[in-house]
């Protein structure tokens, strides 16, 4: 699916393949993921479909007048479903985009997202995790720029999409340590002036030597 | 789009958006005939014969229980004739007697005669239940679209081809 090209205009676009990936890397962490949230959506969906698809084919067969108590019924269930089926998607579901398992009966992870403002291409990230025996959940809130993991031409790159889920999601990162990458190593990678100079610094408290001054010492 | 089809989840949540939007819109129609007591509760004119009052194309919204009184001389109402499955726009013009038996006699504002020729053969009068509402409200020349696309077609075709373009340059 990381071939498949997005505009880069369409923040829907962006949120669904970004949801879409994390799908693809937990469950290639194996995570075990769970449906039952998409599939009571389809089943409510479904179900209020079938009601209106049998209305509409007494009343072709039977016409009007005679079928009208079970149309009305009909109409009032219907409406009870679509009531419901808003309800479970606003108050339940709430964005949500994964529900899971870490392996081996880890943590269960839940993860919504959102396009965190309507006009800028910001990911933000519910995630609650809960131990799998009970106990109290905790959210976290995670908020990053799409830019991070979308080239200019519109293609997804999961590396640095992987290592923002690693590094920011515990769970995750237990499940695969060697993409997690701290903030601070991230931020020196970036700047090479502030890495000289924290080398240079680390080099003065720890006594080491003043002239070699680590410039070309790798982190 | 295409990704959908690897995954029958979410194949199947992208038909039910689809289907969701077809129902609902057929099942408001079926809580609209339900709450008028119409089978029918929209309709559209179709011949000039209610003129002035009413225009080819005009939209009209029935009604079709007596909560207050019953279907009086004077209202417009919609009937079908037996065996004929075009509804006529008519107004009453007599009643005789009371009640469900109630004999009626309607006529088109803009005709000379009254419907007696209209209805079927051996059919005088019209009682209640040949009729499926009275006249409420009306929404003048919005119904010209349906009048336009059964008596010209090719304009359906027109129409498809225009969606189809749309959905090509929207890539969606």
């Amino acid at each position: 699916m990381a071939a498949n090209k997005v505009s880069l205009a369409n923040l829907a676009d962006l949120k669904n393949a970004s949801d879409d990936a994390i799908a693809n890397y937990l469950n290639s962490l194996s995570f075990k993921q769970s449906h039952t949230m998409t599939d009571v959506r389809l089943a409510i969906g479904y179900g209020a479909f079938v009601i209106a698809a049998a209305a509409g084919g007494w009343d072709y067969y039977f016409g009007f007048e005679n079928t009208k108590l079970y149309t009305a019924i009909a109409v009032a269930v219907y409406t009870l479903l679509q009531g419901a089926l808003a309800f479970w998607i606003s108050f339940v579901e709430h964005g949500t985009v994964y529900q899971g398992q870490a392996p081996n009966g880890g943590q269960k992870i839940t993860i919504a997202s959102f396009n965190a403002k309507k006009h800028e291409p910001l990911y933000k990230l519910k995630v609650t995790t809960q131990p799998a025996s009970g106990g109290k959940p905790e959210t976290i809130e995670l908020e990053r720029s799409f830019t991070e993991w979308f080239d200019e031409s519109g293609l997804f790159v999961a590396a640095p999409f992987q290592r923002f889920l690693a590094s920011s999601i515990p769970v995750v990162g237990r499940a695969d340590p060697k993409r997690v990458k701290s903030e601070s190593r991230d931020l020196l990678e970036g700047d090479s002036d502030l890495l000289d100079a924290v080398m240079s610094a680390e080099a003065e408290t720890t006594g080491a030597d003043k002239k070699s001054g680590g410039k070309k010492r790798k982190v | 789009m295409l990704s959908a089809l690897g995954n029958p989840r979410q194949a199947a949540a992208q038909v039910l958006n689809f289907a969701l939007v077809l129902s609902t819109a057929f099942m408001m129609w079926k809580g609209l005939s339900v709450v008028a007591d119409s089978p029918s509760p929209i309709v559209v004119v179709l011949s000039g014969s209610m003129e002035p009052a009413f225009q080819r194309g005009d939209l009209l919204f029935l009604w079709n229980r007596n909560l207050l009184q019953e279907t009086a001389v004077g209202e417009v109402v919609v009937y079908n004739v037996k065996d004929k499955d075009i509804p006529i726009v008519h107004r009453v013009v007599r009643k005789y007697g009371t009640g469900d038996e109630a004999k009626l006699l309607t006529k088109g504002d803009n005709n000379q005669a009254d419907d007696t020729e209209l209805y079927a053969r051996g059919q005088d009068f019209l009682v209640r239940k040949d009729i499926i509402g009275s006249v409420v409200a009306y929404m003048p020349f919005v119904g010209y679209v349906t009048i336009m696309l059964s008596e010209h077609p090719w304009l359906k075709t027109v129409m498809l081809g225009i969606m189809g373009l749309f959905a090509i340059l929207q890539r969606e």
